[in-house]
């Protein structure tokens, strides 16, 4: 408890506090939404969508600028899932583990980049909508339902066999797969980005000026890597549901 | 830890905390598949096809390329072959006229050859002709100086 009230001394502190676990409840009807997280997602939303109308705006064969950058991105998003998925099935989810990249990163990146203290709400506080468990979670469980249902397109019921190969003596580990999928996913994500936002905050407050820059240029580089890490394990997954789980295709 | 477990417990109690579901997670995920629909017309049917096209116009066109240049070198190798072709015919035609030439030659010497050779034996027919004349008519002449001297040295009546 003396740490608590060590914290609490703390956060009169002029410069800076540490606030974890407030939210800015908005109430719709009788449901509760976290509204910062909400307004944080629709600046990252708004930023992608400008910047895909700005690429695409006037296509040209030979691209710069703005198109230019939005071209690797694509190549960039291409190659994660082809690599994942395969060379034969990985174009229908481009999108999908691509939106799933770009949202994470634009996310964690404006959560490290953009000055949000400026904005001030009644509680809570403006960061990164990737350090909410609801927004990991969501992804998560969109994740699952996507390689559900990749599985089910591509194989019906045959899907279903995976869960007793290699023997059927794997079929609770098989089981309880689905559900670390998920819960690994949403809380490794959840976790480095609140764990670096609480490091920077914690820096902060401790000393304002110039030691935390290292942490968050660290804290940059890890929340790049957490993108890439969800949408490549989401990738995995799906390709993983086509492929079927057996791995017998893979000898050639 | 803890303690920050009952800061968190604490954070709970009064409607919030780090592991606080509510609504937000259905709607984050409609959203997001909402965002998933917007960028896929917007950035990766666009962008994509741009990729695509652009790959199909560079690989029409090293195609073009390639076949031209296929078909400047057959074009070329053709060329060649006509070249050595007529090439050697000129050979041909040089040596059929160097020949038919030293022939002409050859034959023109020989018969001027025979020609020298005839003219030089008609010469000495001649002069062997004239030689035998010669010396029948200086035969006679002696014969008469004979006839002369005898006449003159035994008389006339011996004679």
């Amino acid at each position: 408890m003396e740490i608590l009230t060590g914290l609490k001394g703390l956060s009169f502190f002029p410069l800076a506090e540490l606030e974890v676990g407030k939210h800015f409840y908005w109430e719709i009807g009788s449901i509760k939404v976290h509204g910062q997280v909400f307004l944080a997602s629709w600046f990252v939303i708004a930023l992608l969508v400008l910047i895909s109308i700005a690429a695409t705006r006037s296509i040209q064969r030979v691209p710069s600028g703005v198109q230019n950058l939005m071209e690797y991105a694509l190549e960039f998003l291409r190659d994660l899932a082809k690599n994942q998925i395969g060379e034969k099935e990985y174009r229908p989810w481009v999108p999908f583990v691509g939106t799933l990249f770009l949202f994470i990163f634009v996310s964690n990146w404006s959560g490290a980049l953009m000055p949000w203290k400026v904005l001030h709400l009644p509680a809570g506080e403006l960061a990164a909508p990737t350090n909410d468990i609801n927004t990991t979670v969501a992804l998560a469980l969109l994740t699952s339902l996507a390689y559900f249902y990749a599985g089910f397109k591509k194989r019906g019921l045959g899907y279903l066999t995976k869960y007793i190969e290699p023997t059927p003596i794997l079929l609770p580990i098989n089981i309880l797969e689905d559900f670390t999928k998920p819960l690994s996913l949403s809380f490794r994500l959840f976790g480095n980005i609140l764990a670096d936002e609480l490091v920077v905050a914690v820096l902060v407050l401790l000393v304002p000026l110039f030691i935390p820059l290292p942490v968050m240029a660290l804290g940059l580089f890890t929340s790049a890597i957490q993108a890439l890490i969800f949408a490549t394990l989401a990738a995995a997954y799906i390709g993983e549901a086509i492929e079927g789980h057996g791995g017998e295709e893979h000898h050639d | 830890m803890i303690q920050w477990t009952i800061l968190l417990a604490e954070a709970a109690e009064e409607g919030g905390g780090l592991f606080d579901f509510d609504a937000t997670l259905p709607l984050m995920a409609i959203q997001f598949l909402i965002l998933v629909v917007i960028l896929n017309v917007l950035f990766y049917k666009p962008i994509g096809k741009a990729i695509d096209d652009r790959a199909e116009y560079i690989r029409s066109t090293s195609q073009g390329a390639k076949d031209r240049l296929a078909k400047t070198k057959a074009l070329a190798q053709q060329y060649e072959q006509e070249l050595i072709a007529v090439r050697r015919e000129a050979q041909a035609v040089i040596a059929a006229a160097q020949d038919e030439g030293q022939k002409l030659v050859a034959a023109e010497i020989q018969a001027a050859q025979q020609q020298v050779q005839q003219e030089r034996e008609a010469a000495a027919q001649e002069i062997e002709n004239q030689k035998t004349q010669a010396f029948q008519s200086l035969e006679a002449e002696a014969d008469g100086l004979t006839r002369q001297i005898l006449e003159k040295l035994l008389g006339r009546e011996l004679v």
